[in-house]
């Protein structure tokens, strides 16, 4: 761990809340990215962003510093993304539309794109989390496993699974022709 | 296309939903220390309150203290048994609580023993001997066992191996040697 992150967070553990800003500041587009790929929708995962936060600060007497921090964080936001997804679950309020793109972007942007992004975003949650944690996050297989509490078999199978989908997805809407080789 | 060419797809395409949802974690460090702080003065506030009933200062001790004094004052004089006879050289007295018999024996006595009584229950017997003033030895037999050494004794002798009591009725020991 950086020196410098490890005095922000030994600040915050003495109840720094400005060196714990700092660490939000650093990490928050990371956890985001977490708690979207659990959640789907970008003002759920916002909340649970700030959430993640928050019950990291609280709970930040138990972060061993001997592990990777971003990973015990990481962990956290999956976490609280988690318990968003059971309660919104048993609400049976389903997931808003929000995470459809800007007609006119679709129109002039980048159509793979958007394809690709749908094709992830209708990936069961299971499968949705690896993925961003292994191509946005680049973490190692290891950590993945870490934040998800997986076997690191499970989530090379999980990868493996969800990159079978998305491309059987592209293909079946014609965004990709060939089969991939 | 090959997987590597998804793989780079992946993750322009995850780059550019995270990139554009992010736009709304503007200002979200200022969200979490308010709301960090905000927790942290309720917190403040209900430990305050926790503290005033569990941990009260010196002060407020001091007046539980007394107050509890008070109370238990009054609750004594309302449920204290009736008051001791006033105790005098005569009185022979022993807090015995359970016992099933107590005598008192001395040289008063020819060391037979005289019953002593608790007729409230209280575990204190007690008999008052009219005795003339002199020095008189005596122990205290309680439930057959031997006690010789009655606190309110002017001293003890060892007899036989067992103490016995000694008290001075009508003068002290000076007195009634002189």
């Amino acid at each position: 761990m950086p020196a410098e992150e490890l005095e922000l967070i030994q600040r915050s553990l003495n109840g720094d809340l400005e060196a714990w800003g700092e660490i939000v500041s650093r990490y928050k587009e990371a956890v985001f990215a977490v708690t979207l790929s659990i959640l789907r929708n970008y003002a759920d995962a916002e909340d649970a962003t700030q959430d993640a936060f928050i019950r990291a600060y609280e709970n930040l007497r138990k972060y061993d510093l001997s592990r990777k921090f971003s990973t015990w964080l990481f962990t956290v936001a999956a976490n609280v993304a988690k318990n968003a997804l059971r309660k919104r679950r048993r609400a049976k309020d389903p997931p808003l539309p929000e995470m459809d793109g800007d007609p006119a972007e679709e129109a002039y942007g980048d159509l793979r794109l958007e394809a690709v992004r749908q094709a992830v975003a209708e990936l069961p949650e299971t499968y949705r989390a690896p993925i961003v944690l292994y191509y946005w996050h680049g973490l190692p297989l290891e950590e993945i496993g870490e934040v998800l509490g997986l076997p690191v078999g499970t989530v090379k199978t999980r990868l493996h699974r969800a990159r079978a989908l998305i491309r059987a997805k592209l293909v079946q809407e014609g965004v990709i022709r060939d089969a991939v080789g | 296309m090959r997987w590597d060419e998804l793989d780079e797809l992946l993750r322009a395409a995850l780059s550019k939903e995270v990139a554009e949802g992010a736009k709304g974690l503007s200002g979200l460090e200022e969200r979490v220390v308010r709301e960090l702080a905000r927790r942290s003065t309720h917190q403040r506030f209900w430990t305050r309150v926790r503290d005033f009933f569990t941990r009260p200062t010196p002060r407020w001790a001091l007046a539980g203290a007394l107050a509890a004094l008070l109370i238990g004052f009054a609750l004594g004089r309302l449920t204290a048994p009736p008051a001791l006879p006033q105790w005098s050289p005569n009185l022979f007295v022993i807090a015995a609580p359970g016992a099933r018999s107590v005598a008192v024996v001395g040289d008063f006595s020819a060391w037979q023993p005289i019953p002593l009584s608790d007729p409230d229950g209280d575990g204190i017997w007690m008999a008052s001997i009219p005795l003339p003033p002199g020095r008189y030895e005596y122990a205290f037999i309680v439930d057959g066992k031997w006690v010789g050494q009655d606190p309110l004794a002017d001293e003890y002798l060892r007899t036989f191996g067992e103490y016995v009591s000694v008290r001075y009725i009508g003068g002290g020991r000076a007195d009634l040697s002189s």
